[in-house]
């Protein structure tokens, strides 16, 4: 799962979810972000580029936070079929872990599909326990 | 509609987790996935930030935040602006959270890990739902009047002053009032430390007489602290000690009963009986329904635990004084079969053909009556009398009387045993004795 902070105006705090992710050449990560759902998340990336986005492992928690500055673009056809792809598997993965389809449905959709690049500056560990908040890479090395 | 904090009760039960957004003083944002999140009031909620050093940093460069949260009903969602107010390292708000986190830390193996330090208060400046891609059916919470539900259950309770009729009226009219079908009441023994079943409700075996150790499990928890501790979704705990056992022969060899429980339970809430001042015993109840229990519920209950707390005490009072005595025709023995009792003194426990019954003060008081009947064929004793003999034998009794015979009286009513205890009115009880009576006593 993955989860996006931005800042906007005022440095307000924003919130949304994402549809799916990859990474390309180790270099970019890639997250689906449906604007119908999260618009201000989507204005803030326009505004000032800046990004955390933490992935979770539903499972056991084990979660790292990346950080960094993004761009946006409408995602094409091929993307929001990974994320298409992306919504089956994690409602599956969910549903094994006792939640109810139901449950999931009104996190995730594709309308107004975004494409949010990452050019990650820092990774963090972010599973809950002592290590949390330890940084474990950034770009300066 | 303008959404108040308490229209979103469902999202405080913990069932998916709650996360908060930050940024720092140049508006780098973090994410953090919370563990607890609490109601304080109306206007502010309390985040448990045991990990994320970032987040408790930033707002304090940074004093805004977002919080999303999730409907634990049907996965819609909400977004919270906050605004930082204040820390709270300690307090009634900090314990009782403390003791949930404790409690549901315990329940998945993880005593101790998730040790609450301090909660983070926020003002909550602005609430709204966030688009949800699909329809969803179940609309925010019905309501119900609990308050009305507590009144006529108060009203039942005042009107009792017999232990047993006090606990069976409660978790009766708990059933009937709040259809909440399974439920146990406790009362704390002082002199073994334990919590020990006086009452039950929709178990099979009921477990009258099962104990809980003070401290243990969510029961001993709310016991220890005084405080009404919850479990709103056990569905990643793996339950202990609910196997099913043949009872009756696993009594018989281990001289204990086992605490009834449903193997599927989803929720569970322990609330204390507290009666001046003191913890007196526990009401728990649980549930196949997720979050069966809300914050109103935690409310309802409380009042009725009281209540029911301060009837005990009253009815332990007043069953000293001797009542109107009821016809009790002192029959001779329906029948010559001989009833071995057998008196194990190391603890008190006592076996009739070969049946374990109870242990403690419980079995001491039972042989005591026997003995006495053994000696000079008495059937009938006051509350008064027992309560002297028993304080000379047993320098460790100092009170429950009443719960102790009523816990007795249901032991040998339960086991279809030849001797049983029978209420003769207030401060009165008679035995019945099946047969011809063999006491012996095992010293060893």
């Amino acid at each position: 799962m993955q989860i996006i902070g931005t800042s906007g105006l005022a440095l307000k705090p924003e919130i949304g979810r994402g549809a799916g992710a990859w990474c390309d050449d180790l270099k970019i990560v890639h997250v689906v972000v449906s604007a119908w759902q999260w618009p201000q998340t989507i204005a803030n990336l326009r505004d000032n580029a800046q990004v955390a986005v933490t992935f979770a492992r539903p499972t056991d928690y084990v979660s790292y936070q990346i950080k960094g500055m993004a761009t946006v673009r409408e995602a094409v056809a091929a993307e929001i079929e990974r994320s298409s792809r992306y919504m089956v598997a994690i409602v599956s993965t969910l549903m094994r872990l006792g939640l109810m389809p139901e449950m999931i449905t009104p996190w995730l959709t594709k309308r107004e599909a975004m494409l949010v690049s990452i050019e990650p500056s820092s990774i963090f560990v972010q599973t809950p326990g002592p290590t949390a908040g330890t940084r474990i890479w950034n770009s300066a090395q | 509609m303008t959404l108040e904090l308490t229209d979103l009760e469902a999202c405080f039960e913990g069932v998916v987790p709650s996360i908060i957004s930050t940024a720092d003083a140049d508006g780098i944002p973090n994410i953090s996935y919370l563990s607890h999140v609490v109601m304080v009031d109306d206007r502010h909620v309390a985040l448990s930030n045991q990990f994320f050093a970032k987040t408790a940093a930033n707002i304090r460069l940074n004093p805004q935040a977002t919080l999303l949260l999730v409907d634990g009903r049907n996965g819609l969602q909400f977004r919270l602006a906050l605004v930082f107010a204040y820390a709270l390292e300690a307090g009634p708000l900090f314990e009782h959270t403390s003791l949930q986190l404790d409690a549901s830390s315990a329940q998945v193996g993880m005593t101790g890990i998730m040790k609450l330090r301090n909660l983070d208060v926020f003002r909550v400046t602005k609430i709204e739902p966030i688009r949800s891609p699909v329809e969803t059916t179940e609309s925010l919470a019905p309501k119900r009047n609990r308050l009305a539900g507590v009144a006529r259950i108060v009203e039942a309770i005042a009107a009792e002053t017999e232990a047993d009729r006090i606990v069976d009226v409660m978790l009766e009219s708990i059933r009937t009032e709040f259809c909440f079908e399974h439920a146990l009441l406790l009362q704390f023994y002082e002199e073994r430390n334990q919590l020990v079943t006086i009452g039950s409700l929709g178990f099979q075996p009921s477990g009258i007489g099962s104990d809980v150790p003070l401290g243990e499990g969510v029961i001993g928890a709310a016991a220890a602290s005084g405080r009404l501790v919850k479990v709103s979704d056990m569905s990643r705990v793996r339950r202990f000690g609910a196997a099913i056992r043949d009872s009756a022969l696993s009594e018989n060899r281990t001289r204990s009963i086992p605490l009834p429980g449903m193997p599927d339970a989803m929720s569970q809430i322990a609330v204390p009986l507290v009666a001046g001042g003191t913890v007196r015993g526990v009401l728990f109840l649980e549930s196949r329904e997720r979050r069966a229990f809300t914050a109103e519920d935690e409310v309802a209950l409380s009042i009725v635990a009281r209540q029911a707390a301060v009837a005990l005490a009253l009815g332990e009072k007043l069953s000293l004084e001797t009542g109107s005595h009821r016809v009790a025709p002192a029959e001779h023995p329906a029948s010559e079969q001989m009833i071995r009792v057998v008196h194990h003194s190391f603890d008190d426990s006592v076996f009739v053909d070969g049946d374990y019954v109870i242990k403690g003060i419980a079995g001491r008081l039972l042989v005591s009556m026997l003995e006495q009947h053994l000696a000079n064929g008495t059937l009938e004793f006051t509350n008064r009398e027992i309560r002297l003999d028993a304080a000379l034998k047993l320098p460790e009794f100092k009170d429950n009387l009443e719960t102790r015979l009523l816990l007795l009286r249901r032991r040998l009513d339960e086991k279809q045993l030849p001797i049983r205890l029978v209420r003769l009115g207030r401060g009165r009880i008679g035995i019945r004795i099946e047969g011809r009576l063999r006491l012996r006593k095992d010293m060893a």
